[in-house]
């Protein structure tokens, strides 16, 4: 990097704390104009802090920004977007009903007196569409656009308003394979045009794919820059995670021969008809665990759905034990011995405004310490807080103390701990360790292998590959929500897995 | 946290909520020419002689209990995560109903009140019902059914009332249902007063107020106590996670509805028992939206809603009063108003602070290095739409 022409976006120093946590620390960043710069990191190591930042979202306690060599503070994200910096977030803002013209211009659109010239938009969202080959139609609705469409009417959306500096915030998560492509394809059409795009990821193959530099976060601060061309993806997780890299291998297999669950052909469909999980079948034995590799959006999440019940099947059975639970209520599969551990515990494991100890409850009303009779065991559920809190490690002042006010880490932990005392016959644990730091993840894998050799049989869906390989006793893999694979985690590197999430691999085993 | 330090904690911010809603009625009527400290003086005046205070009191008593219903009926929906506006339209329907049929029927005492009583409670949860069986089938907001329906049920109340429920003679300025033979009375609680000695008022102190009071301490214990009222809760701060723990998305909807409009069927009960025994024109209307801001000025508790419906109740008393001393008695509809809009705010802003404090107060409690701080307050406000788990920040 010893180029004479100023950094399009410099970060110096940046340090950003909120009340007793320093989010971001030293921060440095130099990104040159008309690349792709990836920022990668782990689930909370501070990438979209570092990137509300830079969009104007938040200010800096310490530390300057510089755009072409010039420093800049950015009070409002309006002033960002005025200095040339616009920010494509990871769930798409937009408005279903809207035309991609009337999403675009929302909120500056030219006008005519005071309606909306839309000759004039419409010229420059086509002359924005070819120029940078995002092939939008101005006038089609946006609910009628798929996810990739709608991804490129949010790019759009910043380039009308003038961004030199794109920011976009783990673009590929809500993509398929195909549609990675084409966005990689759209951001080469960007860096032609001598737009800079910072990428924010951690999904490691796909940014050695499109990045031109790369800086890693880790805990707060960056880490260092790596060159894609030369940096394998095994370094780059190694300098995302540290040197005390746990390890979530599992030796000795403990799988026994009697069946928990059997799914024969599953089959879910989503609104519109489509099939979203297509015909899957397996089997998890007693102290096994099976393994969904997957990129997201293809179908995992369904299949969690289909069997916990919160999803009706349009074909195949689930049978837990020997029993036939197709058509069992998300209750009554709760009692008949799932547990769950949600991938997004906010949304499905917690009520956050409520006490911990009623988070207790959740999903165990029916049973002791939680109830008696038809009646809430407060006194019960109470106590076995505190005992969960004890043997689970979960750091909070008490059992009324609310589930809001743990981290990430601690609420995965209670919930863990909740799951797990109620000793159930299979765990579906989706996603067990993201967004929890290295301690709690290493702490949560120690319980799963535990419970494993106890003879609880898990189904674990996970975008952490390693943790896939190292914990899986088989592995699965789906793509376009089919078992594409069925693969030996013993013989595989995360490598040929990626390669098989993508479809890339020829098919090896049951397909 | 000591129990003291919670009530006054949650107390807060429905006192300041008042305070300020009184200072903005001051405000108003000043701008409008009349002195607020006289009007506060002519509202607070309960009369001169024991028996007029008594009775004064009486009547706000008898004004809560129907208020104090109407709270917890939209309070159960409220729990829930449900908006029932349509309380209006199920105490109507269902008090017609229940006075049509307690004067169609003669029977032994105890039973012609607990018929009476049935009635309403039924026809409330059909009515009710029905907002519950289109928002499970068919996606209809309870909000929008809920408030059409007040409309069919008014206008379905008076065609029975001018109908086949008409009871008063053709041609009087007032029509009502026939009277409920004095089998169907709600016996009067005057005899309170002679016990304690104190001067027996010619108003009749509603029999209904046990009732309310059972129905409150049912509902209370329901609500807090048992796996009914869990689920109903969780339905409510967060119907995601409470359908991935088990409950029943739909048939929550159903019941909490049947429940809410249950107890909105005995709203007009005390009145229609206790005094007017029959339906009519001049029958009380207003209750079910009343109960709305009695139910937000007490925070879905129902020791709250109890002392909202109180203090909504002394505000409905001092309207003749203040008519009386050359005051528009619309002052009192001001400070309703204004005490709602003020309670919702403060409720709000409540919400916001003991969130923050609860995130601020985890960072304290956990220890610096190890794992990690919460979601800073901060982030909360901004950013919609950003990955739950990236609100985590990392230590240093």
């Amino acid at each position: 990097m010893d180029e004479s022409a100023p950094l399009a976006v410099e970060l110096r120093g940046i340090t950003k704390r909120f009340p007793g946590v320093v989010a971001n620390k030293d921060i440095e960043l130099r990104v040159r104009r008309g690349e792709v710069h990836a920022i990668v990191g782990e689930n909370g190591a501070g990438k979209s802090t570092l990137m509300k930042t830079l969009y104007g979202m938040h200010r800096p306690d310490e530390g300057e920004i510089l755009l072409d060599g010039t420093p800049v503070t950015f009070r409002s994200p309006a002033d960002a977007i005025a200095a040339g910096v616009g920010m494509v977030h990871q769930h798409f803002m937009l408005a279903d009903n809207f035309t991609v013209l009337e999403n675009v211009v929302l909120g500056s659109g030219p006008t005519k007196g005071v309606r909306l010239d839309r000759a004039e938009a419409r010229r420059r969202i086509r002359e924005i569409s070819d120029s940078y080959a995002l092939g939008l139609d101005p006038d089609t609705l946006v609910e009628d656009l798929g996810v990739g469409d709608r991804q490129r009417v949010e790019i759009a959306k910043v380039l009308y308003r003038g961004a030199r500096t794109l920011i976009l915030d783990e673009p590929t998560a809500v993509l398929v394979p195909q549609e990675v492509d084409e966005l990689f394809g759209n951001l080469a059409e960007l860096k032609r045009e001598g737009l800079t795009v910072i990428f924010i990821s951690h999904k490691l193959d796909e940014v050695r794919k499109v990045a031109d530099s790369i800086t890693v976060i880790r805990r707060g601060t960056t880490v260092g820059t790596a060159d894609p061309r030369t940096t394998t993806a095994k370094q780059l997780a190694e300098m995302m995670v540290g040197a005390e890299l746990p390890t979530p291998a599992t030796r000795t297999s403990t799988v026994r021969e009697a069946p928990v669950l059997q799914l024969t052909g599953v089959t879910v469909a989503s609104l519109d008809g489509r099939r979203v999980v297509d015909d899957v079948s397996f089997t998890v034995h007693e102290g096994e665990v099976v393994g969904i590799a997957g990129v997201e959006g293809n179908g995992q999440a369904e299949l969690v759905d289909a069997i916990m019940g919160l999803r009706p099947l349009v074909g195949g059975t689930l049978v837990l034990g020997t029993d036939d639970v197709t058509r069992w209520s998300t209750r009554q599969r709760r009692d008949g011995g799932i547990g769950f551990i949600p991938e997004d515990r906010h949304r499905q494991g917690m009520l956050l405004d409520a006490p911990l100890w009623e988070n207790r409850i959740l999903g165990h009303q029916t049973r002791p310490p939680s109830a008696k009779g038809a009646f809430i065991d407060r006194k019960g559920a109470r106590a076995d807080t505190e005992r969960i809190m004890r043997e689970y490690d979960v750091r909070a002042p008490g059992p009324d103390t609310l589930a809001v006010a743990l981290s990430g880490g601690n609420q995965q932990k209670l919930i863990v701990g909740r799951e797990m005392s109620a000793s159930p016959r299979l765990l579906l644990a989706a996603h067990p360790t993201r967004g929890v730091d290295v301690g709690a993840q290493s702490a949560i894998w120690e319980l799963l292998k535990d419970a494993r050799a106890g003879g609880l049989g898990i189904v674990l869906i996970s975008a952490d590959l390693d943790e896939l390989i190292g914990l899986s006793d088989t592995l699965r893999v789906m793509l376009r929500g089919r078992v594409v694979a069925a693969l030996d985690p013993a013989r595989l590197t995360p490598e040929e897995l990626g390669s098989h999430m993508t479809g890339a691999a020829q098919p090896a085993g049951a397909a | 946290m000591s129990v003291a330090r919670r009530v006054a904690q949650s107390a807060l911010a429905p006192v300041v909520a008042v305070v300020i809603a009184l200072i903005i009625s001051a405000v108003v009527m000043l701008a409008i020419g009349v002195n607020p400290l006289d009007a506060l003086r002519v509202m607070v005046d309960f009369g001169d002689s024991p028996s007029q205070q008594i009775t004064a009191l009486v009547v706000v008593l008898d004004r809560a209990v129907p208020l104090f219903l109407a709270g917890i009926a939209v309070a159960i929906a409220f729990r829930a995560g449900l908006f029932n506006i349509g309380v209006e339209g199920q105490y109507r329907m269902a008090t017609v109903l229940a006075a049509g049929v307690g004067a169609a029927v003669v029977l032994p005492g105890p039973l012609h009140v607990l018929l009476i009583v049935v009635v309403a409670m039924a026809v409330g949860a059909l009515w009710a019902g029905i907002v519950a069986v289109l928002k499970v089938t068919r996606g209809v907001s309870e909000v929008i059914s809920s408030i059409m329906l007040n409309f069919i049920a008014l206008g379905t109340a008076s065609y029975l009332l001018t109908g086949p429920l008409r009871g008063s003679e053709p041609g009087a300025s007032i029509i009502t249902t026939s009277d409920i033979p004095e089998s169907g009375w709600m016996p009067s609680l005057n005899g309170i007063f002679d016990l304690l000695g104190l001067a027996n008022p010619p108003r009749q102190l509603y029999g209904f107020l046990i009732v309310a009071l059972v129905v409150g301490l049912l509902v209370s214990v329901l609500l807090k106590r048992t796996r009914f009222g869990f689920d109903l809760r969780a339905s409510g701060l967060s119907p995601s996670a409470a359908s991935a723990s088990g409950v029943d998305a739909r048939g929550m909807v159903v019941k909490t509805m049947l429940l809410s409009g249950a107890v909105a069927g005995l709203i007009g009960l005390p009145d229609l028992l206790g005094r007017d025994h029959s339906y009519g024109t001049e029958f009380t209307s207003g209750l079910g939206f009343l109960g709305i801001a009695v139910a937000l000025l007490g925070r879905n508790s129902p020791v709250g809603i109890a002392l909202g419906a109180l203090l909504f109740a002394f505000l409905d008393r001092a309207a003749v009063p203040l008519q009386i001393a050359q005051i528009p008695s619309s002052v009192v509809t001001i400070i309703q108003g204004t005490i709602v809009l003020a309670v919702v705010i403060a409720n709000e802003v409540a919400r916001r602070l003991t969130r923050r404090q609860a995130e601020r107060g985890s960072v304290v409690a956990a220890p610096p290095t190890g794992d990690g701080g919460t979601g800073p307050a901060l982030h909360a406000g901004i950013g919609a739409g950003e990955p739950s788990d990236e609100r985590r920040g990392t230590p240093a």
